[in-house]
């Protein structure tokens, strides 16, 4: 016993030291920083910046197009995930690669080309003129930035829904359908139930990386179109104001604590029922 | 009927997963620089990109960081799920709850973290930050792919080992590890596709100097991207390709049944390849980090710190072979960023090439040091007296800068899409031009125009000239279709946009592009601007850095920077070797007295002024 002790500390020390080092000293040099002013001294004007309308206008476009694109993926995503989850279980790591495989295509580069695509004299709209369609703009909008958002977060939506759906046994949809549910019944009562952990997952894994990105809203808005990672971003790089760049993040922490309770909530829930 | 739908839908979505990349691919062949035209099949960018230093040293950096990181990832967290499946709750509670905290966490939080924390410390930063960055997020995606594994395994064959026997380690190894050996390479692949792909971490993470392809990326997508990269990409895309279909066959074929297995044999073969393996990662390790500079102390170097596309990059190898200094160079997209870095930390680069106002900050804040023209022969005799007067404006004395180049702020207008004859900056707020209008990217460029516009002096300090000013500039953003900085030259010669704010350097180039594009500096007046090289109060290789300086004005260097950035020299000897008539009496480029007349200098207006420039900025920027 004393023996295995000793190994269990040898064994969990590298990634405690590390942990603490690279994870939560920093988080809390964060909540330093966010919670002082240049002097040191403590403030909370960093956060309730966030109100300001130059940040509030940034923060609210932000969310929006966050929710935009997060609720764009999850409805591309949810039928793609149960067509794929029906496949065969051989299929499986080819449809892990085929969604992974564009990342080996640089993020930025990718995000570039939609520039290419998306471009009043682009190929999107070379397409559709060839068509006889009236072209469209769309470049420096909105609408490229969700494009952009979609683009590059879909896989994370696609993977946690397709485990959470091919996990789901068959015999509980057979069973229901003997019990005579309709396939809308079967649907809604079963199968979107028990996929839920799937669907938050992937919402998180979505929301949050297209309500702090920068880069695709610099790249695919022209800089016309400021969110609030931009402002963030502005703020250690142009402003070089630490004190409320490190405030601002702070209001992104909440969002990143909240889902971390919510998750928490359901993993529990679905422990007590096993 | 329902299997085509299903086929159709899947189809769709796999076309706007690959067609960018498709795009890509596609452009990495096109002969003509420019992304909007097609200009004929080549080679030559996968040519040229063998040759090109600069993004062979970041795609260096970028495998490198990834494998090491993937390693050391894969250790640590392999043997963290070891010790959780031995622990009781609230330990396992701990670290799948801290390893989900990178996960989840925004990006740009983590990055952020890490940087203050390394400044706390005073790391450099560079190769070795930016790899313990990516070893703390990839350690989660090795966690996330064996815990569940791990956790689902029965502790009985281990024990079955241990009563047989065996030691602990060989317990583990023959009863344990084959059987997590695929979620061990499924971790170890996602984190080495994460570390690959990641830009923002990095981007925090990084200092001067250091590059991988993703910050190499970002910073030429801002001033165009080199076709080179394009190439680069497509060769790598391929690669990964070429390496998955090669082992589905080999799994394919090791999952048929085979000859007997003749375990005695398989064991020696098996710790063969297990140390070999060992030892090829070991080396990658220790190599790589050889490579990264970790071990290794500042040789005879000079950083530079130069404002993007500003170079011809031959002379860079020229002078690293003329006077054996090894060159460490990195741009900047505007001085407002440049400053940041340098009040961060005033060492980073030993020798910098700001502009006018800012050069005046910078002396007024005793960021750069007294130059010592002795030990620059050719400062003082090529460069024209005429420029070191304009330059007392911002360096009274002329103590602390040598001037490199310098220019007008115009408008580059397109002949065949704007008819009236330009002459003032109201043309940019007419409707009619409406979405094919650029600014610049800039706060006191984009200030300028519209406090011209109203009479004010560019560098007015009145907050209701600038109130006004900014206004006019929130009343435009409706019809601007983008705030650029070096893209507007791509965009101007691909006839994406009627006419932009835009220097006059990049007006030369842009007008010998496209036959089109005609300059002009409006009748309210704009900007005259220089940029001279600074050598930084605290470099650590001043010495260097003033040899650097007197390269750059030498005349044959001169000239040939001249002929690659096309921005006006300040150098008589160089002016008068210039071959092409044209250019030599180009009013764009050495315009008449009377156009200077009527163009100010930009002056550092103090700190209050500035955050009151700022402020107004980011209204403009955001549009409230």
């Amino acid at each position: 016993m004393e023996k295995s002790r000793k190994a269990i500390v040898l064994q969990s020390s590298p990634y405690l030291v590390w942990s603490i080092l690279f994870i939560i000293v920093p988080l809390f040099m964060v909540l330093y920083y966010g919670l002082t002013d240049a002097e040191g001294n403590f403030t909370l004007a960093n956060i309730a910046a966030i109100a300001q309308p130059e940040q509030a206008k940034a923060f609210g476009l932000a969310l929006a197009l966050a929710l935009a694109a997060t609720a764009i993926c999850f409805l591309l995503a949810y039928p793609l995930a149960m067509i794929l989850a029906r496949g065969r279980a051989g299929e499986r790591g080819l449809v892990t690669t085929l969604f992974l495989l564009p990342m080996w295509m640089n993020f930025l580069l990718r995000t570039f080309a939609w520039m290419t695509i998306l471009e009043d004299g682009g190929v999107l709209n070379g397409i559709l003129t060839s068509l006889g369609l009236p072209a469209a703009h769309i470049i420096n909008t909105s609408g490229a930035i969700i494009i952009g958002m979609v683009y590059n977060f879909l896989p994370f939506m696609i993977l946690p829904l397709y485990n959470a759906l091919a996990s789901i046994d068959e015999n509980v949809i057979n069973a229901a359908r003997d019990l005579g549910a309709t396939a809308a019944q079967t649907f809604f009562r079963v199968i979107l139930p028990l996929s839920v952990p799937g669907i938050l997952s992937g919402i998180t894994m979505v929301f949050i990386p297209s309500l702090t990105t920068f880069a695709i809203s610099t790249l695919l808005g022209g800089s016309k179109i400021l969110l609030i990672g931009n402002i963030i971003e502005q703020e250690f790089t142009l402003s070089y104001d630490w004190n409320l760049g490190s405030g601002l993040s702070l209001v992104l922490m909440v969002f990143v604590i909240i889902n971390i309770v919510i998750s928490g909530i359901t993993d529990r829930k679905e422990e007590a029922h096993r | 009927m329902r299997r085509t739908l299903e086929r159709i839908y899947m189809a769709l979505i796999l076309i706007f997963m690959y067609l960018p990349i498709a795009v890509m691919i596609v452009l990495s062949f096109n002969s003509s620089k420019s992304r909007t035209v097609w200009g004929g099949f080549t080679f030559q960018w996968y040519i040229s990109l063998f040759k090109d230093a600069t993004i062979l040293n970041a795609l260096a950096n970028t495998l490198l960081i990834a494998l090491i990181s993937t390693l050391a990832a894969t250790f640590i967290g392999t043997l963290t799920c070891v010790a959780m499946y031995r622990m009781r709750r609230p330990g396992r509670a701990f670290f799948t709850g801290v390893s989900n905290i990178p996960m989840i966490n925004a990006d740009i939080v983590t990055g952020i973290s890490l940087m203050l924390l390394f400044r706390a410390l005073h790391f450099d930063q560079g190769f070795a930050t930016v790899l313990l960055a990516h070893i703390t997020f990839n350690i989660p995606y090795v966690l996330l792919n064996v815990w569940p594994k791990m956790k689902s395994l029965s502790p009985s064959t281990y024990e079955a080992a241990l009563d047989l026997g065996a030691s602990p380690f060989l317990a583990f190894r023959k009863a344990v590890l084959p059987e997590l050996a695929p979620s061990i390479v499924a971790g170890a692949l996602m984190a080495f596709t994460m570390s690959i792909d990641d830009f923002i971490i990095t981007y925090f993470t990084k200092g001067a100097g250091f590059d991988t392809l993703s910050t190499m990326i970002y910073a030429q997508v801002k001033r165009g991207v080199h076709p080179q990269i394009y190439a680069l990409s497509t060769l790598l895309f391929a690669a990964v390709v070429t390496v998955l279909i090669l082992s589905g066959r080999v799994r394919k074929r090791s999952g048929a049944p085979g000859k007997k297995a003749d375990y005695q044999k398989r064991r020696v073969k098996n710790r063969i390849l297990a140390c070999t393996a060992a030892a090829a990662a070991g080396a990658i390790v220790v190599l790589g980090l050889l490579y990264g500079g970790v071990f290794s102390d500042a040789g005879n170097k000079v950083y530079v710190y130069n404002a993007g596309d500003y170079i011809d990059p031959s002379v860079i190898t020229q002078f690293e072979e003329e006077t054996g200094i090894e060159v460490v160079y990195d741009e900047f997209d505007s001085n407002e960023l440049m400053y940041a870095k340098l009040a961060q930390d005033d060492s980073a680069y030993d020798v910098i090439c700001p502009s006018d106002y800012m050069i005046s900050r910078l002396i007024q804040e005793d960021l750069i040091q007294p130059l010592d023209f002795d030990a620059m022969p050719d400062a003082t005799q090529y460069i024209g007296s005429q420029y070191y007067k304009s330059a007392q404006a911002f360096d009274p004395g002329n103590r602390y800068a040598v001037p490199y180049c310098w220019g007008t702020v115009g408008i580059l207008y397109n002949t065949k899409m704007v008819d009236e004859p330009v002459t003032s900056w109201d043309i940019l707020w007419d409707p009619k031009y409406s979405g094919q209008i650029l600014m610049q990217d800039s706060i006191r460029d984009c200030l300028m125009v519209a406090l011209k516009k109203d009479g004010f002096s560019a560098n007015s300090t009145d907050e209701a000239q600038v109130a006004q000013a900014a206004q006019d500039l929130i009343d435009q953003r409706p019809l601007v279709q983008a705030y650029v900085i070096d893209q507007a030259r791509d965009k101007m010669i691909g006839n994406e946009a009627a006419m932009a704010v835009i220097y006059s350097g990049e007006a030369i180039y842009c007008a010998r592009e496209n036959p089109d594009l005609a300059y002009v500096v409006p009748d309210e007046g704009s900007n005259v601007w220089i940029d001279a090289w600074c050598v930084t109060k605290d470099a650590k290789n001043a010495q260097n850095a003033q040899t650097w300086i007197n390269f750059m004005c030498r005349p044959d260097i001169a000239l040939k920077n001249f002929e690659y950035i096309t921005y006006s020299t300040p150098n008589i000897a160089a002016q008068e070797i210039i071959e092409d008539e044209q250019i030599r009496n180009s009013p764009i480029a050495f315009p008449d007295q009377s156009v200077l007349d009527r163009c100010e200098t930009f002056v550092y207006l103090g700190e209050k002024a500035d955050r009151m420039y700022s402020n107004y900025w980011k209204k403009i920027k955001s549009g409230s």
